[in-house]
């Protein structure tokens, strides 16, 4: 697989895409310069697509991703591999609001900080953090793992139907309807081996698993004779 | 003050007696005179039946409650409010029984950015109903319904069900704030993508879907514990505001490589101004969805207490986007209790591009039809009233999720039904349009209609009838 350059520019973004595309079809491992933060960069890229943004990009970059390895250089804005199904994302600075936003499968790693609502409406996948994960994190999650290494913000694991978040580090206030409950040790190893298989292995880490408290699942009766009223 | 008044005064004759004041002279003794009817009506203005009975529930369940259907204030206008008034001496009429009428109808090919703007062969098409909230064979009967007559179905937000993406030619995939199943395969597969940012039934609000309808199936396409009583969030978990929806928007447009149409569903709140800034954001097509729009669940204040009128909605969203130079770029599609095809016509006319149907859809199928008697017994209800649809023991089996009701739906005969009264609903419309003068369902105007009411006609700048000038402030 050769590499070839792409250069974003200010070139329009539909242009950017069609030769990151085009390159990658051609068999190529693409890397794109001049990235200027630009949003919907690299979106919905195919299994076997290999990527490198050099710089920093805008929202959504590696949305709903298919299977693509995209590395982002610098930083990524709002909803990075938004609605992924599978492939990876490296963001080896920070990443803004709604980090895999309602994911459902693929693994995204950030080595800074990201920002509010990581992991929202996520569905299934790995989120890694390597830093402290912003306020309301895996809001609304259903399934998956949101993995932070530095500590959690306000309103943590807010309103979870599912899924999980792992914090190492101080969780400054859990959100509604979740709770920290003691993770068992093959689920610790899983983490543990996930992260050590990324150059972060720490058995000296407490963690923090939080999950749903379930007391949202359910108004307060689940008879439906109890909606018959009216 | 009276004891006073007495030593002032004293009549110059005998005080009456009590049964002469109370005019018991030629009376009977129970229906005394001067006893107020409304003692035994108990016309409250503020606690009717209705209200005292909601708060017996209310003080006994501690929560809101919960039913499907639509809006039950009758202090809504309707469509009814308005009339047509065909060609007569200053215009001329088509032969409403031979000519020809067009009701081909485009959406999302006003921007000249979609590659495949979507070409119904009528305006109107079947709402976006959630498989969930719906079941499949009902959603699979909507999809082949369409299909027959050349309009189009949506996804609703459940995610893409297989039998409805084979029984649809035309599919809409929904993109709730949930993103239920979102999947990149779906997206590509679909004909058109709504983004939706509200409900008519419930704006401001997101979907809710009780657990007696999250079944395994459900639940998974949801990726939800089986049974939980869903409530969907409202906001976009990767966009909050219109800038940022913008980008949204180019990310789908990526995604499906401009090839398809972008929708975008709202409850019908501010028309005015939130059609002005979704013409902005860039979407193709516009759904305002009014007051009346219907729903498999809903907390029932929200239903009868929040948005406007669809017909009201309409004018304002045409003026918007005539006042923003939008009118032909962007689609405008009207949606809330539209029943048959003269409310389809006013819609047109009021200024809509085409008009969606979900409740008349279902009832086409076979909602609230006489059958089942026992099963609407053990919902206390009958047949013409129920509106259990958030119970998930819908008699009809047209909203549930239990096999031996979905059972009751036959998908042909259901499809076929689906098929004819939207056949029906165009005929409606085309003679009608025709009276007016029009070959076109499209030509419809306000100028062809009256207001029965000066309410109508404030509401939508439609002139009143016979004075023939629009009420104004």
């Amino acid at each position: 697989m050769s590499e070839v350059v792409v250069t974003a520019g200010d070139s329009p973004i539909r242009e950017v895409n069609i030769e990151i595309r085009a390159r990658l079809a051609e068999g190529n491992s693409v890397v794109v310069r001049d990235t200027r933060s630009r949003h919907n960069l690299g979106v919905g890229l195919p299994a076997g697509a290999k990527v490198r943004f050099e710089g920093s990009v805008g929202y959504y970059c590696g949305g709903l991703n298919d299977g693509a390895f995209i590395e982002v250089e610098r930083n990524a804005g709002w909803s990075t591999g938004e609605a992924m199904a599978t492939g990876e994302i490296i963001v080896n600075g920070y990443a803004g609001m709604s980090t895999g936003a309602s994911m459902r499968g693929g693994l995204i790693h950030v080595k800074g900080d990201a920002g509010p609502r990581c992991g929202v409406a996520m569905k299934g996948g790995d989120i890694i953090v390597e830093g402290k994960i912003g306020y309301m994190s895996g809001f609304m999650a259903h399934a998956g793992r949101i993995i932070a290494l530095s500590g959690a913000d306000e309103a943590c694991a807010d309103s979870l139907w599912g899924g999980e978040v792992w914090v190492a580090g101080p969780v400054e206030s859990l959100g509604v309807d979740s709770k920290i409950i003691e993770p068992e040790p093959e689920e610790v190893a899983s983490v543990e081996e996930l992260l050590a298989g990324r150059g972060l292995g720490d058995n000296s880490r407490e963690w923090q698993k939080i999950v749903s408290a379930q007391k949202l699942w359910h108004f307060e009766s689940r008879d439906a004779s109890a909606w018959l009223m009216i | 003050m009276a004891d006073d008044m007495k030593e002032k005064y004293e009549y110059p004759f005998e005080m009456p007696t009590e049964d002469m004041v109370a005019m018991k002279d030629g009376g009977v003794d129970d229906r005394p005179a001067g006893v107020p009817s409304s003692y035994a009506r108990g016309e409250s203005v503020s606690w009717t039946p209705e209200s005292i009975s909601e708060i017996h529930a209310l003080s006994r369940l501690g929560r809101y409650q919960i039913r499907g259907f639509n809006s039950f204030n009758h202090n809504l206008p309707t469509f009814d409010d308005l009339t047509f008034v065909p060609a007569t001496m200053t215009r001329l009429p088509l032969e409403g029984y031979r000519e020809k009428c067009d009701t081909k109808t485009i959406l999302g090919g006003g921007s000249g950015l979609v590659e495949n703007p979507l070409e119904l062969d009528i305006p109107i098409y079947i709402a976006s109903m959630s498989f969930g909230a719906l079941s499949a064979n009902a959603k699979a009967a909507l999809g082949y319904g369409a299909s027959k007559v050349g309009t189009l179905t949506c996804t609703g937000e459940g995610g893409m069900l297989e039998d409805e993406r084979r029984a649809s030619k035309t599919l809409v995939y929904q993109m709730t704030p949930s993103r239920y199943m979102l999947d990149l395969s779906h997206l590509r597969m679909a004909d058109a993508i709504e983004l939706v940012v509200g409900q008519g039934a419930k704006p401001g609000t997101g979907g809710l879907l009780l657990g007696m309808k999250v079944s395994e199936r459900v639940a998974g396409m949801r990726s939800l514990p089986m049974g939980v009583d869903q409530r969907s969030t409202v906001r976009h978990p990767d966009f909050l505001g219109a800038d940022d929806m913008q980008v949204k928007i180019e990310e789908l447009r990526e995604a499906t490589e401009y090839k398809v149409p972008i929708f975008l569903k709202m409850g019908a709140t501010r028309p005015r101004y939130d059609v002005a800034v979704a013409a902005k954001a860039g979407v193709d097509v516009i759904v305002v969805d009014g007051a009346e729009g219907g729903t498999g669940a809903s907390p029932e204040f929200l239903l009868n207490h929040t948005g406007i009128p669809t017909m009201t909605a309409i004018r304002a969203a045409r003026e918007a986007l005539d006042d923003c130079g939008m009118s032909g770029k962007v689609s405008l599609v009207a949606a809330g209790g539209i029943r048959t095809g003269t409310d389809a016509a006013k819609c047109l006319a009021l200024g809509a591009d085409a008009v969606m149907v979900g409740t008349g859809s279902l009832i086409a199928m076979g909602c609230n039809s006489p059958r089942y008697f026992e099963s609407y017994e053990a919902l206390g209800t009958e047949p013409g009233k129920c509106h259990h649809c958030h119970t998930g023991l819908c008699p009809v089996g047209i909203t549930t999720q239990e096999p031996e009701l979905e059972e009751r739906i036959d998908v042909p005969a259901a499809a076929e039904r689906v098929a004819r009264y939207l056949t029906a609903m165009t005929m409606e419309m085309t003679l009608l349009a025709k009276a007016c003068g029009k070959s076109s369902v499209h030509n419809l105007e306000i100028e062809d209609l009256r207001a029965l009411s000066m309410e109508a006609s404030a509401f939508t700048g439609v002139k009143m009838a016979g004075i023939d000038r629009a009420f104004t402030w």
